[in-house]
């Protein structure tokens, strides 16, 4: 007996994501265009604005580098992956928080691995969890803590992890029913 | 037991594929009961990360050997690591090499040993290497549309007044957090967007209870990649957990702002 699996990724969807970033960029780079023929003074005050902007954020930016690579340097997707799997008990749960937080990357990168992990028998909770921590960046941290402070970084940090715990004890009885 | 062959297709007839990260399929077989599927290899995209997706697909299909022509040293780490046995050199078609290893023909290939002196080096070079590369494309790839963002606040800080912003907002609490939940579920990106353009927003006096709900939505509610979501975890699924996402945003971006507060008071 022999089966196809052909959905795991979409071909044509991936190929265009490089070029797809650079469209933003680039209409806003066409408003300054503009912008710079019609009001040039305005416009420079604009780009210095951002400039000092990009200045700002530069020093967090180089900590968001070092988390990055640390992450990368201990934390492999195989291992992420066996995180799963473990149902909503408590054991499960934290498995799919912490899975959720080092997870990094685009969503769409994940959605395949979900998919397959869902067809080989993981829950929706664990799934559901996996997706709100995600919220949770501890690589962009210095960011939000450069923003934001510290008492809210770490206030907002913790509600979302009670609230992706929610989310999947609500995902597991609602997709029961 | 099962084992995983690289496949140039998606049958017992089809040739070994030479690479085991980019063959366009793997061939996984339960030598228990004889049943096979063919896999489609995400690494056949030849898209970034998708190799290692090659590696998890093996893994979570439990898996305890792959056959194969090639494995990049890389992969044979991973693989090894999770228990998996490796088998390279191989060509022919898929159904020879099952039989030959049915019959205990194909022997392990072995792995490179790195001889390390003891407490000299915690990581190998090859290993930072990779992590800098895949660090560096991570870091890389989040680079236009935040700096596309940073020149648009430029613009907003210039162009759009302060009173015009306020305007959009009542100053009803419940209201500002629904419509900064709104903006977050269908503006789409990497997180560090929603904090330069929440932190902006701050500057501009809009309340910390709108801003935090655009933060929280903006990751955990994807009204743009709703049909990706769709197409892998169901209708049911996706609209259910965006919808609970959405509403819960509320709740928690007010209990937020309002322990802060109580802190820093």
């Amino acid at each position: 007996m022999s089966s196809v699996n052909r959905g795991s990724v979409k071909k044509s969807k991936g190929k265009k994501a490089p070029a797809r970033m650079f469209i933003f960029p680039a209409c806003v780079l066409v408003i300054y265009g503009i912008l710079f023929t019609i009001n040039p003074n305005k416009a420079l005050m604009a780009l210095k604005t951002s400039g000092h902007l990009l200045f700002t954020i530069a020093q967090p930016l180089v900590f968001v580098f070092v988390i990055m690579l640390a992450l990368n340097l201990f934390v492999k997707p195989a291992q992420i992956v066996r995180l799963f799997g473990e149902g909503v008990r408590i054991k499960g749960i934290v498995l799919s928080v912490v899975a959720g937080i080092i997870s990094m990357g685009p969503i769409y990168a994940w959605y395949p691995l979900l998919k397959n992990l869902r067809e080989e028998g993981a829950g929706n909770g664990p799934i559901a969890i996996f997706l709100y921590s995600r919220a949770v960046k501890p690589f962009l941290l210095p960011v939000m803590i450069a923003y934001f402070g510290w008492v809210y970084v770490v206030i907002l940090t913790l509600l979302t992890v009670f609230a992706s715990i929610a989310i999947g004890c609500f995902m597991s009885v609602l997709m029961k029913k | 037991m099962k084992i995983a062959i690289s496949s140039e297709g998606t049958d017992l007839k089809a040739r070994v594929g030479h690479r085991f990260g980019i063959s366009p399929y793997l061939i996984i077989t339960d030598l228990g009961t004889g049943n096979f599927e063919a896999v489609q290899n995400p690494g056949s995209l030849g898209q970034h990360g998708t190799g290692v997706q090659t590696i998890v697909l093996a893994i979570s299909k439990d898996v305890k050997a792959v056959l194969t022509g090639y494995c990049s040293p890389t992969a044979r780490r991973h693989l090894e690591t999770n228990g998996i046995e490796i088998f390279t050199g191989l060509s022919g078609t898929v159904g020879e090499v099952l039989e030959s290893y049915k019959k205990g023909e194909i022997k392990k290939t072995e792995t490179a040993t790195i001889e390390r002196e003891p407490g000299k080096r915690v990581v190998d070079r090859a290993i930072f290497i990779h992590a800098m590369k895949r660090s560096g494309n991570q870091f890389a790839s989040m680079l236009p549309i935040f700096l596309g963002v940073v020149l648009l606040i430029g613009l907003l800080n210039t162009f759009v007044s302060r009173n015009f912003l306020a305007a959009l907002f009542s100053g009803n609490v419940v209201l500002d957090t629904f419509l900064g939940a709104f903006f977050g579920s269908i503006l789409a990106g990497n997180a560090i967007n929603s904090y330069v353009i929440g932190g902006e927003l701050l500057q501009y006096g809009i309340s910390l209870f709108t801003v935090t709900a655009l933060i929280i939505t903006w990751v955990t509610v994807g009204l743009v990649q709703l049909p990706v979501e769709i197409a892998a975890l169901g209708r049911k699924f996706a609209l259910l957990r965006n919808g609970i996402c959405f509403l819960l945003s509320i709740p928690i971006a007010i209990i937020t702002v309002f322990i802060v507060n109580l802190v820093t008071r």
